[in-house]
């Protein structure tokens, strides 16, 4: 049958089709579509499948019906991570189990991506009473956010001090006692300084971001870049799964950030002390980024000393270093002995399609014996997991470090280590901390310079996003 | 009885409009023909055209009136986006950064790729020739990203090999990365020693091109090297100049891969070009409405640096 068309009706015809074309260039809200039902169903999961292969076929077995589908996404830090899947999501790419690590928990929280699943923990209280009982509160409370739980820890790194112990050695040093000072770190940094034929070593160093960076230095000056508060509720988390437990005294509903204090005296006092490292010597040039570049200084022996977790004594091996070539230790006492720290966990798509089924692969990650299928927490370490009972010698006896035991007791000896200050937009607070921070290590503004300049540039921050 | 009745040949069956638009049997419709397969073979490039460079653009202008974060749905706000983007001090750093990076790095490409064109043009030896012209090009066909992390470790203060051999002949090691008087310079040769391949390339086609009978006739009448470079070869390549110099300023104004890498745009906002902070404000920052005003902003002035490109270069461009 022939149709004719007129030249309007054609017209119209070629707008629709540039509308639709059109809709898909801003797609963003129809993350939250979702398909028809269906018998065999797929979630999408942002992690590395690798990490998980073995998981996935404990997985199938209960659950033949369910495909997992990988999306990795990678990034220098976590906050470029964040940023990649906040791309993904504007291109309409959606996931139904995303991984957030600190620095965008309350961003994907806040803005209500992920579902807050404290009905869920609570309607499977007998599921997870092991789960919790194992896990330090402190990992907890960094995964609620205005009384509600958006997240289950799978692992953390709380920045301890690794050593060299060749370097330690050539200085004629012994790895340091668990209370050892600021005072003495820096004897430790100046006699690691300039050693070997070609005099070419440093004694401590460190990367330029927001975990780790000179974060633990702060810390331990007893202050914060932000005011630090603890939200309303939570009492619902506390009571069931932490009533007996005292370092979880104080934990209400989840960390807040009320307000910038970059530029209090503390502060200054804290990057001062950074910036005389550098100053010194006993510092290379601070680098941005993930880490990278000094992993290869410390495993080449240039490096006496840079923060890590338990994350880099896995990857301090598949460098090339062995087993005895690092310790770890904890942060130096200054005022305080507090340590900084980041979790990561899996977090639910808000609306999804087929979110019972996404807690339940949430939930089946909990149980330890799946915990320890988890390639991360495999022959090598490379990120520290959440659960006490799975932080042993055996977990070590590969990689090392000899004071492997530092990692957990961070958090259960240092009962004041805190989150790094990561509120709901913290990849723009990340961006103006890591900027006015290498203007003052690299001498191109002083301190009180930078910190003012941080100060100013977080308060319009804040103003912004009220 | 005989008929000497002519047969006239029936009518030709009611044919469709279309088909009878289409005819062979017209010279309009073979030309109707031709011209609608002509159509057809540019469709594919129309439609790629279409969706991915004049929507995104559509989708990027209209976004630049929003507030959009991707979490919440767009709200209108006029052209609040373009009044703080004058206002914004950053804004001005960036584009300063940029701009100065474009200069110098068009500046080393062009004269660079001239003069190794120039060399290798020269060489009679054809094995040379080929070997040369290979290597120069070699470092086009690499990863920016792979081009900038090595390079960022030779560049390293403290333990780059740069430095090292520095030291050797008693020169103190060079911030190249974390000075903001060195970075935008290491930044830029960075760029050059990768790119300048492909300038070299388009002025080497562009001298084997050259006319050789006005060389040869100005041999004859006696004129030097440097004369014949100044006033036959220069002007000849004329238009190969433009060419690139048009292709390598727009490519240069889209700085992105080399400081994002090498130095994340720092120390402070020192080494960050305009591509860096559009990308930070919309997918960082996710204010894609203020991100599209900075990407906006940008093409502007890509358009108006081109269109005075092409205007100046009546005053100095012969086309044969």
């Amino acid at each position: 049958m022939a149709t004719k068309l007129s030249r309007r009706e054609l017209l119209k015809i070629a707008s629709a089709s540039a509308a639709v074309v059109g809709s898909g260039l801003i797609p963003g809200l129809r993350i939250f579509a979702a398909p028809a039902g269906q018998d065999k169903i797929t979630l999408t999961f942002q992690e590395d499948e690798k990490q998980y292969t073995d998981v996935i076929a404990a997985w199938n077995e209960k659950y033949p019906n369910i495909t997992i589908q990988f999306v990795n996404v990678t990034g220098v830090d976590h906050a470029e991570v964040a940023t990649k899947i906040l791309a993904m999501l504007a291109a309409g790419q959606p996931v139904n189990i995303g991984y957030a690590a600190t620095e965008a928990t309350q961003l994907y929280a806040g803005e209500g991506l992920a579902a807050p699943l404290t009905q869920r923990v609570q309607d499977s209280k007998a599921d997870l009473t092991e789960y919790f009982s194992d896990v330090s509160p402190v990992l907890v409370n960094t995964d609620l956010y205005n009384g509600d739980l958006y997240q289950l820890p799978r692992d953390f790194n709380a920045a301890n001090m690794y050593f060299n112990t060749a370097l330690l050695k050539e200085a004629g040093l012994e790895m340091p006692k668990e209370d050892w000072t600021k005072d003495d770190f820096e004897q430790y940094a100046k006699a690691m300084t300039g050693l070997g034929d070609a005099k070419d070593t440093f004694g401590y160093g460190w990367t330029n971001r927001l975990w780790g960076s000179w974060t633990p230095w702060f810390f331990v000056n007893d202050t914060n870049l932000l005011t630090e508060a603890q939200a309303d509720g939570g009492d619902w988390l506390w009571s069931t799964f932490y009533a007996d437990d005292p370092n979880a005294k104080g934990f209400k509903g989840g960390p807040l950030w009320p307000a910038p204090q970059a530029n209090n005296p503390k502060m200054l006092e804290a990057l001062e002390f950074v910036v005389s490292l550098t100053t010194n010597k006993y510092t290379p040039a601070v680098d941005l980024g993930g880490g990278g570049t000094l992993q290869g200084f410390f495993q080449s022996g240039k490096l006496g000393m840079t923060p890590g977790g338990g994350f880099w004594s896995g990857g301090l091996i598949q460098a090339g270093m062995k087993k005895g070539d690092f310790d770890v230790q904890y942060w130096p006492k200054w005022v305080t002995q507090r340590h900084q720290l980041g979790v990561g966990a899996a977090w639910l798509l808000d609306g999804g399609d087929n979110s019972d089924q996404a807690w339940e692969f949430i939930k089946f990650n909990t149980q330890k014996e799946i915990m320890e299928k988890i390639g991360f927490f495999g022959e090598l370490t490379t990120t520290t997991p959440v659960r006490r009972s799975m932080n042993d010698e055996k977990r070590y006896s590969t990689s090392g470090p000899a004071n492997w035991h530092v990692f957990y007791d961070t958090l259960d000896k240092l009962p004041d280590t805190a989150a790094i200050p990561a509120p709901k937009f913290s990849i723009q607070e990340t961006d103006i901390y890591t900027r006015y921070t290498a203007l003052a290590v690299t001498g191109q503004s002083t301190p009180k310079d930078a910190l003012d300049g941080m100060q100013n540039e977080l308060t319009a921050l804040y103003a912004a996003n009220p | 009885m005989a008929s000497n009745t002519v047969r006239i040949p029936a009518p030709a069956p009611n044919r469709n409009r279309v088909v009878r638009f289409l005819s062979a049997d017209t010279l309009a419709g073979i030309q109707r023909q031709k011209a609608i397969l002509g159509y057809l073979f540019i469709l594919p490039a129309v439609i790629g055209l279409l969706v991915f460079v004049f929507g995104p653009m559509l989708g990027a202008f209209a976004l630049s009136f929003f507030k959009w974060n991707v979490f919440k749905p767009p709200s209108f706000i006029g052209v609040a986006n373009f009044t703080r983007l004058f206002a914004d001090p950053r804004v001005f750093v960036v584009f300063k950064n940029t701009f100065i990076l474009v200069i110098m790095t068009i500046a080393m490409l062009e004269v660079l790729g001239l003069a190794l064109a120039l060399g290798v043009y020269r060489l009679t030896n054809r094995l040379l020739a080929t070997f040369f012209r290979t290597a120069y090009f070699l470092p086009v066909l690499l990863s920016g990203a792979a081009v900038a992390v090595t390079l960022g470790y030779l560049f390293n203060q403290d333990f780059g090999v740069i430095n090292y051999y520095l030291g050797v002949i008693g020169i103190a090691p060079i911030p190249w990365l974390s000075s903001t008087n060195i970075v935008l310079f290491t930044i830029a040769i960075t760029t050059v020693w990768r790119n300048v391949g492909f300038t070299f390339i388009i002025y080497l086609g562009g001298l084997t091109s050259l006319p050789s009978e006005v060389l040869e006739a100005a041999e004859v009448d006696g004129a030097t090297g440097i004369q014949k470079f100044l006033r036959i070869t220069l002007p000849l390549l004329s238009p190969t100049i433009l060419f690139a110099s048009v292709t390598d300023i727009i490519k240069m104004l889209q700085f992105f891969d080399e400081p994002n890498i090498m130095t994340h745009g720092g120390p402070g906002d020192a080494s960050r070009t305009v591509v860096m902070l559009m990308r930070d404000t919309a997918f960082g920052a996710q204010d894609f409405g203020y991100g599209s005003a900075i990407a906006l902003a940008l093409f502007a002035v890509i358009m108006v640096v081109t269109a005075f490109q092409f205007y100046m270069s009546r005053r100095w461009v012969f086309y044969k």
